[in-house]
């Protein structure tokens, strides 16, 4: 047996890059501002955002279907973990879910802005710290956030609920960790940027192409700077392993629960795509790449170029990541594009992770800047300023969008937008879901009672406030559910049906009740785009469709509007 | 190192540099105070690049040799009086009371140095080397010599008497009568290292490790009742007779102490009159709930369950990610151990507690030897068992200088490993102690960082703790499994732990103490098989609290499954006795600690429930997924659903990673990846657990002992 060589603590940190055991040269700890800056931000966009969503109007029904979905975790009967289900990424809405523990929080729709307040103030925080780390002075970071923070792409997904943010969050923090970790070397901020990657993974798929770059940057720069072997491999488990194992979880879950491991990609609202995409040449692809830039982040037009020239002529390593970073961030809309994995091309949003990469690359110019730093952040509070009213302008006309130019025209003329319509031709508004929850509230109070396709009429369920009501697909899963959708006599009392043609299951089965004509099954009452129809005891279905023919998708419409 | 040559005054006269036209401002701290003392020596002026030093005796090439290895440039030595140099070092370092040696001291250490050199009994290196410890410690040079083996204890003990002109006497193989040895109170004796040998009607013959002060004879004069003469003995001999003489004295102490003054915190009782009755009673109404309401219960027990496990989770997440976000230990520089004035340390004694362990004592002894500390200051305990005489006798055979004390415990029971700490902390003269295991082997300045870590920390700060881990976590799957978690616990945990003034159950060794609150808090229970856990848990109670410092002392991992089981086991039973004595009566605990303390000794202390609990739960988990069995389903409903879900999925995942993290924040890169493989590593935990579990009420007071030297293959046991 051979005779252990003992090595002390000094000796064994001498072949080390990276500071461990030490204190770090950092800059000191200040837990009030970041409080500050996000309590601000908070209630800023949380009372902004509830203008926006309850008086205006503007709300994305993708948000009202994950709060539906985080009462149902909370309040169904039984109460559901897995109503988070796979539509979405399961962190979008589990992170969410304690917004619906108080019902009237969510049927008063206060909960709405919250959700992505919440996590739009998490990512000021980051950037306010980066920017302290980048030593820019006080009142020019507070000038900076609040230019980033009016910027009104970014308003419309930080008050209105959307998810976007949710994973944009854990990016941007992540970021701020590795930002950290190169000026102060410190292994610590690479295990936090680790850590917050694998939350951003689970909130949003597309954060894993930033998640890989990181990666591959935090291996680069440390063989960079002499780091060997071990040291690099160690460094790099310990950032992957967070995110390696969430998704290597969520794979085993899929399989489990779908049987199919790679359900959550290929099924995805993020990374989906149904054959309806309409085709892209490359040059189309090149010129809406440009124009979503142009529009939506122009900052990077200025960032890009100079991070690459740091990075390359200045030998400044960080600065060609962050290049590296913001030009996937550009290239992303155009390649889900080219590869077919979207039905939602060159979208307005996909230009806010552009932007906020670009404000990233700007404060690491900043810090690079040295004694110009004070001048470098200063042009970018100025570009940002500029680009406020450019982006605004662009909202209203720009081809692929959501609720973009309803969210411009209500901010700008204060009206409301109920009825709008969005330039994909979907109406805005939820006076229909609101009337339906309302006549519902008043009427129906026995727990399963209402037989419904949640998929579809995930609004109303959310604004009744009580998914036990329901009978919902969530409750004893799709089998049991579709037994009782064949002959629900004696079994529910009503069944709210989606009466537009977008695929309620109950719309394909009682095809007549949905439009009024069923003589059995009377309408009790009656919106725009819903009906509840009563189920009589003695009712007898007499079914036009197939069970082939309801094997439906649970998947809900990801479209802006409510039709 | 550069050349000196000696010069005249005068001749540096004729070129118009003279000490006493003043000292150069840049030279002036070329040469440390304590060298400039000790061979009188003053760098005053710089000519045509050479440096010339101002020398009461310029022709002594020990003095030349050390101005210039502390000179980068050319030296000239310039002869001046001692009266002018004098005056030029105090007019540079003014003189601080009695930092200064006085004119007598000076003469003996130079009357001794002179007789060791003449007598051809030590090297002009060797005593070069002494008078450079003795110009930062000031200590006296024979014990400097000693204490680095240039000359045995004997021979300082015939020069002390020569110089004195002292009669000796030779104890190794002196057999006291115990009536007069004990007539000197024992803390006199410890204190003054004396020991009565004879005595007639008039006269006491007291063998002295060195000569009494006025005062300190006039105390012993008092206590004797009569005259006394000194004789002069060797140290080690006289710290063998003093042990022999009050032998009864410390076995008794060291194991009734706590037992009698605090027996409310003592573990000689399992478990409590009031415990039992509480337990019994539990018991009851579980069993009745059962038979009455099964799956409530049922459900009510896996919920409770599940809350503990979410509970003590959320704890080490948030400590872990405290320690993430900052540096918690407190800070000491190389900068700072490097500018330590050696003068001000204090005496510092180090406990090892030996058990046939005879194998390891060379390393021990090299390893301490390479503390960076005065070996003077040092004051080490080799604690063995009188059973173990293989260690015993190569102690022995060692003869090693009399910083090492060998301290032979009585046989008798319990003989465990907190009793032997206590036998030799009664024999401590350090004011700081710190225990290390013998196969232990401390960061070299370890010592200093504590001694700096005490002047920087609140004044009710009794302990600093050196983190530990393994030097042998290479050696197989095990060891880096034990490596991890040892550095998630000492680099995460425990300095969020110290940082939030939380009990701390200390680590099994490298904790440093004051020695008199050690003292003051009853020193360690024997009785209890994790007595560090309970000291750490003890102390915070009395409102002291534990510091962490950024030092490490490595230990060696236990390589084999079995020998890692055995020393686990008593570890989870320490952890459940220590639990069960601090929770005898739950209010006062309260009382002591205050709400938000007693809730984290809780949240620590049930670390060893979660043990427990794990394999039932993953029995539970496999059940179901191999056969999706109702009742599972049953035991789960709603929100214990949730928790229990975000434990299996998140709360364990979270746990595997802070094995990560903690060996990341240690630079011990290379354990990642057994890090992510660890729940393995659970298993023999949980198993661990249960043997020590059924231990504590089979045999509570039972010491498994760990088998080291596995690394290299010298195990002994």
């Amino acid at each position: 047996m051979s005779t252990v060589n003992v090595v002390h603590t000094k000796e064994r940190l001498s072949g080390i890059v990276q500071l461990v055991g030490r204190r770090p040269n950092d800059v000191p700890k200040r837990r009030w501002e970041s409080v500050l800056v996000f309590a601000f931000f908070t209630v800023a966009y949380s009372w902004f955002g509830y203008w926006v969503v309850v008086d205006l109007h503007v709300v994305g029904f993708e948000t009202l279907d994950r709060l539906n979905r985080a009462l149902m975790v909370w309040h169904n009967d039984p109460a559901k973990l897995s109503a988070i289900g796979f539509d979405y990424p399961p962190l979008a809405t589990l992170l969410i879910t304690p917004l619906a523990v108080v019902r009237s929080f969510v049927t008063s729709m206060a909960a709405v802005p919250v959700a992505s307040a919440i996590f739009a103030a998490i990512t000021m925080v980051a950037f306010n710290t980066m920017m302290r780390r980048a030593l820019v002075a006080g009142p020019l970071r507070y000038a900076l956030l609040l230019a980033l923070g009016c910027n009104p792409l970014l308003l419309l997904y930080a008050t209105t609920g959307t998810r976007h943010f949710v994973w944009i969050a854990f990016v941007i923090t992540a970021l701020g960790s590795l930002f950290a970790w190169y000026i102060t070397a410190d292994v610590r901020w690479v295990l936090l940027a680790g850590i917050s990657y694998s939350v951003a993974a689970l909130a949003g798929y597309s954060s894993l192409t930033l998640f890989v770059l990181s990666a591959i940057m935090v291996g680069a720069i440390l063989a960079r700077l002499g780091a060997d072997g071990v040291e690099v491999e160690g460094t790099v488990v310990g950032f992957t392993a967070p995110t390696v194992y969430v998704v290597a979880l969520w794979t085993v879950f899929n399989f489990i629960l779908l049987w199919n491991p790679f359900a959550w990609i290929t099924n995805s609202s993020d990374a989906a795509a149904s054959g309806g995409l309409e085709m892209f040449s490359a040059v189309d692809l090149m010129k809406a790449t440009g124009e979503l830039v142009l529009y939506g982040a122009p900052l990077a037009i200025v960032v890009l170029p100079m991070l690459i020239f740091s990075g390359l002529a200045r030998g400044n390593p960080f600065a060609l990541w962050l290049g590296v970073m913001l030009g996937a961030s550009i290239l992303t809309p155009a390649l889900a594009v080219a590869f077919r994995l979207t039905d939602s091309p060159m979208l307005m949003r996909n230009a806010l992770p552009m932007l906020l990469i670009a404000v990233v690359g700007a404060i690491w110019l900043a810090r690079s800047a040295e004694e110009g730093s004070t001048l470098v952040a200063g042009l970018t509070v100025v570009a940002l300023v500029i680009s406020i009213p450019w982006t605004l302008h662009a909202m209203k006309t720009y081809r692929y969008q959501n609720l973009e130019a309803p969210f411009a025209v209500a901010i700008t003329t204060g009206e409301s937008q109920e009825g709008a319509e969005t330039l994909n031709g979907d109406k805005v508004g939820i006076v229909s879901e609101q009337a339906m929850a309302e006549y519902i509230r008043n009427n129906v109070t026995s727990d399963n009672s209402i037989l419904t396709d949640n998929a579809q009429t995930y609004a109303v369920m959310m604004l009744t406030g009580h998914p036990e009501w329901f009978f919902d697909r969530v409750d004893k899963s799709d089998g049991p559910w579709k037994e009782v959708a064949r002959d629900p006599a004696g079994q529910v009392d009503y069944m709210l049906i989606d009466t537009m043609d977008n695929g309620d299951l109950l719309t394909k089965l009682y095809p007549d009740a949905a439009a009024g004509n069923d003589p059995q099954l009377q309408a009790v009452y009656k919106t725009p785009r819903y009906v509840l129809v009563n189920v009589p005891a003695n009712y007898s279905p007499n079914l036009v469709t197939t069970q082939d023919q309801i094997q439906g998708q649970p998947t809900t419409d990801q479209g802006s509007g409510g039709s | 190192m550069t050349s000196t040559t000696p010069a005249t005054a005068s001749t540096e006269v004729r070129r118009g540099a003279r000490l006493t036209d003043g000292v150069d401002q840049d030279l002036r701290y070329l040469i440390p105070e304590g060298i400039c003392r000790t061979f009188r020596v003053m760098p005053y002026a710089a000519i045509d690049g050479t440096v010339l030093v101002a020398a009461a005796d310029a022709d002594d090439t020990i003095t030349a040799h050390v101005v210039a290895e502390r000179i980068d440039r050319p030296v000239r030595l310039v002869r001046h009086t001692v009266n002018e140099i004098t005056a030029a070092i105090d007019s540079v370092y003014p003189p601080q009371g009695t930092e200064v040696e006085t004119p007598e001291a000076r003469r003996a250490r130079m009357q001794m140095a002179q007789m060791l050199t003449r007598s051809g009994l030590i090297t002009d290196e060797q005593l070069q080397r002494a008078m450079l410890e003795y110009s930062r410690t000031g200590d006296p040079l024979g014990d400097i010599l000693v204490s680095h083996e240039a000359i045995t204890e004997d021979t300082l003990v015939a020069a002390l008497s020569e110089m004195y002109q002292m009669q000796r006497v030779g104890l190794s193989e002196f057999t006291p009568d115990m009536e007069v040895a004990r007539r000197l109170p024992e803390p006199l004796a410890l204190a003054f290292q004396a020991v009565p040998v004879a005595a007639t009607e008039d006269l006491v013959l007291l063998a002295v490790a060195r000569p009494l002060g006025a005062e300190q004879a006039a105390e012993v004069e008092d206590a004797l009742g009569s005259p006394f003469r000194q004789l002069l003995a060797n140290r080690a001999e006289l710290d063998q007779l003093i042990q022999r003489v009050h032998s009864r004295h410390y076995a008794e102490v060291s194991t009734r102490l706590l037992m009698e003054t605090r027996p409310e915190e003592s573990a000689h009782i399992v478990i409590s009159g009031g415990q039992k009755a509480g337990l019994v009673i539990l018991a009851i109404i579980i069993v009745v709930c059962g038979v009455i309401w099964p799956w409530p219960t049922a459900i009510g027990l896996v919920g409770f369950c599940s809350f503990l496990y979410l509970v003590v989770t959320f704890y080490k997440v948030r400590l872990t990610m405290q320690a993430l976000g900052t540096h918690l230990e407190t800070d000491v520089t190389d900068e700072e151990i490097a500018t330590l004035d050696e003068r001000y340390l204090p005496m510092y004694t180090i406990l090892v507690p030996l058990y046939k362990e005879a194998a390891i004592v060379p390393r021990l002894v090299r390893d301490i030897n390479a503390l960076d500390y005065p070996r003077t200051r040092l004051d080490v305990k080799l604690l063995c068992e009188e059973d173990d005489q293989e260690t015993v006798n190569r102690i022995r055979e060692m003869q090693l200088p009399p910083h090492f004390h060998l301290v032979v415990v009585p046989d008798s029971q319990p003989k465990t490993k907190p009793k032997a700490c206590n036998y030799g902390l009664q024999l401590a003269t350090g004011e700081l102690t710190v225990i290390f295991d013998a196969e232990d082997r401390p960061d070299p300045d370890q010592l200093k960082k504590a001694v700096i870590a005490f002047t920087r920390v609140h004044e009710n700060v009794v302990c600093v703790q050196a983190k530990l881990n393994h030097f042998n976590q290479d050696q197989n799957l095990l060891t880096a499994w034990f490596a991890n978690e040892y550095s998630m616990h000492f680099e995460l945990i425990l300095p969020a732990m110290g940082a939030a003034g939380a009990p701390i159950p200390l680590g099994g060794t490298s904790n440093h103490f004051i020695t008199e609150k050690l003292r003051d808090l009853g020193a360690w229970d024997p009785f209890n098989v994790t007595e560090d856990a309970d000291l750490g848990i003890r102390l915070h109670r009395e409102g002291y609290r534990t510091a962490m410092i950024d030092s490490t002392t490595l230990e060696e991992a236990n390589s084999q499954v079995p020998n890692w089981i055995r020393q686990r086991s008593r570890w989870n039973k320490g952890y459940i006795q220590t639990w069960l004595v601090h929770m005898r009566h739950p209010m006062q605990l309260l009382a002591a600690t205050g709400m938000r303390d007693f809730l984290k000794f809780n949240l620590t202390m049930l670390t060893a429930f979660v043990l427990l609990l794990n394999p039932i739960f993953w029995g539970l988990t496999t059940l179901y997924v191999f056969t999706q069995a109702g009742f599972i389903e049953q035991l789960f409903p709603g929100i214990i659903f949730y928790v229990a879900s975000a434990l299996l999925f998140i709360g364990n995942f979270i746990f595997v990673y802070l094995n990560v993290a903690g060996s990341l924040q240690r630079g011990e890169f290379s354990l990642t990846r057994t890090a992510l493989i660890s729940p393995l590593y659970w298993g023999l935990m949980s198993w661990a657990a249960w043997k020590g579990f059924i231990q504590l009420f089979t045999n509570p007071f039972y010491w498994e002992k760990t088998t080291h030297g596995l690394d290299d293959g010298s195990a002994s046991s």
